[in-house]
């Protein structure tokens, strides 16, 4: 029942949207230049799907491996940060003052050092992730209780599994917090990257034209696709979380078809460990 | 496995939070510190855990100097820890997957010590759907799968209600009675260290030393009954008598000094 009213109720509110976009345009009869009529727009997608679909995989390439790059460079650059204090105190001023430069003035310079190709879009991409993902993996290693440091050492564990098994597993649920952020708002940075980097494709620069020649109906296309690009990017990666922290949302870890559980036999088990225990 | 700590004592800087201390644990015993806060138990339980170096003087375990050394002894605390993305039977077998490898038998395992101390419904839940008794049971069970004949456990019981924690004391000298391990038992409840132990150490505060030592004779395996003895009441006053003469003297040493 909640399952459904998750989808029938998002969806139901955006049909209600078009409704009442559409009754608006009829009611006071805006100039299609103004504001084009829904169906308007999806005829737009449907006659110049030929160039759309090109435009809009180049986007989407340019986000999936922005939004790859862009988490890679910041997971990294989190884990030495968070475990090199002297890194960690010398770099996190210098990466907050980075973030209060805005992203279309490193666009220009990009354009200058990687000429117009997909290398520019995909570093502003990653540079919008970059942050986000930093500053959550730092707080996540910042939160592992110490207690539990301390009770691993005393096990006698080293550095090293310290990390992969302790601190490692607590950085993911605020990763993927950082992540469902990122999701939406590097699609704007694709978009961003198109505009000070770009001669041809992507939907950024489908926008710009069909702008230029006052197609309302194509600029609409392009934020309706953008906009699916943003949604299925979200759903997918609150997807990969899911299945990634399963202690969040469920009691038990999911049965995977192909491993057996051992079975125990009472007696067998019990035996050792009183065996062990002498 | 006899544990002895040999004149250990430790200063942060120039505060002594541990003044020199002896204390011996026989093999098998359950002995009990009891204390005020900021006595330094907590320092000495880092101390015979290797997590802190003393200052000075050495930890045994029966004739093996272990001062400094991680891994020796099983180390349980007030808070259980557990790790949220483990299940039951993967908590209980993290001190393997941190030293070496995850065996089958190490499962296997795990699985019996849950069934056997009553989790066996819970060997694959994962930790947020168990009480806090349930979780500190498989804190217990945790330290008991290291296979250290020495366990240091820091008021293990301190965060739970009155009535978890008396089936949680009870819980444990059976569970202690079973094994039969070497138990070092760190609380503030004079109750719950005569309950459970064959010794009790009364410690002083700052810099913490220890003042007097009570053998407890009462009979094995003991029963909620055994609180309202008057062999435990005697027992509870001669040890609240001498931690509250303590207090008194610690505050009126505070009144000097202010």
């Amino acid at each position: 029942m909640r399952r459904v009213s998750q989808i029938v109720l998002p969806v139901a509110l955006t049909a209600a949207v078009f409704g009442i976009w559409d009754i608006v345009v009829n009611v006071f009869t805006i100039q299609s230049y103004v504001l084009p009529r829904p169906y308007a727009v999806f005829a737009q997608i449907g006659t110049d799907w030929d160039v759309l679909q090109p435009a809009m995989w180049q986007t989407i390439e340019e986000f999936v491996i922005g939004f790859f790059v862009g988490i890679a460079c910041g997971f990294v650059l989190a884990v030495v940060m968070g475990e090199l204090r002297i890194v960690r105190r010398g770099l996190y001023p210098l990466l907050i003052a980075s973030q209060a430069i805005p992203i279309i003035a490193i666009g220009a310079a990009l354009v200058i050092w990687l000429g117009f190709g997909l290398t520019p879009k995909v570093v502003i991409v990653a540079l919008i992730i970059f942050f986000p993902v930093v500053v959550n993996v730092l707080d996540g290693l910042a939160n592992v209780d110490r207690d539990t440091i301390s009770l691993a050492r005393a096990m006698g564990a080293g550095p090293v599994r310290i990390f992969l098994h302790i601190k490692l597993p607590g950085t993911l649920t605020p990763l993927f917090s950082a992540l469902k952020l990122a999701a939406t708002f590097s699609v704007t940075g694709a978009v961003l990257g198109e505009w000070t980097a770009s001669t041809n494709g992507g939907l950024g620069v489908y926008l710009l034209e069909q702008n230029s020649r006052l197609n309302t109906a194509g600029v609409f296309a392009a934020i309706l696709l953008l906009a699916a690009i943003g949604i299925v990017g979200f759903l997918l990666i609150a997807g990969a979380e899911q299945l990634a922290t399963p202690w969040r949302t469920r009691s038990t870890p999911r049965r995977l078809p192909f491993r057996r559980r051992v079975p125990v036999t009472r007696a067998a088990a019990t035996q050792s460990i009183k065996g062990e225990s002498s | 496995m006899k544990l002895r700590a040999e004149n250990v004592h430790h200063n942060f800087g120039a505060t002594a939070a541990l003044a020199p201390t002896t204390l011996e644990v026989q093999d098998g015993e359950f002995a009990s510190i009891v204390g005020p806060s900021g006595c330094g138990k907590s320092t000495l339980f880092n101390i015979i855990s290797g997590l802190l170096r003393p200052t000075a003087g050495r930890v045994f375990l029966d004739e093996h100097d272990v001062t400094g050394q991680t891994g020796r002894v099983g180390y349980m605390l007030q808070k259980d820890l557990l790790l949220p993305w483990r299940t039951v039977t993967q908590n209980i077998v993290l001190g393997a997957s941190l030293t070496g490898r995850v065996t089958r038998k190490d499962k296997e395992e795990a699985v019996a010590l849950a069934r056997r101390y009553g989790l066996g419904e819970f060997v694959d839940h994962y930790p947020h759907t168990l009480s806090g008794g349930m979780r500190q049971r498989v804190a217990l069970m945790r330290t008991l799968a290291v296979h250290k004949d020495v366990m240091l456990l820091d008021e293990p019981f301190g965060a739970l209600d009155s009535q978890t924690r008396l089936r949680m004391q009870q819980w444990l000298l059976d569970v202690w009675q079973d094994q039969q391990r070497t138990v070092l038992f760190i609380t503030h409840d004079v109750d719950e260290a005569i309950f459970l132990s064959d010794r009790v150490h009364v410690m002083s505060a700052r810099p913490g030393a220890f003042r007097a030592s009570y053998d407890i004779d009462l009979p094995r395996p003991r029963s909620i009954e055994i609180l309202t003895s008057p062999a435990f009441i005697e027992m509870k006053r001669e040890i609240l008598q001498l931690i509250y003469s303590e207090t008194l003297k610690q505050l009126a040493q505070e009144g000097e000094a202010a």
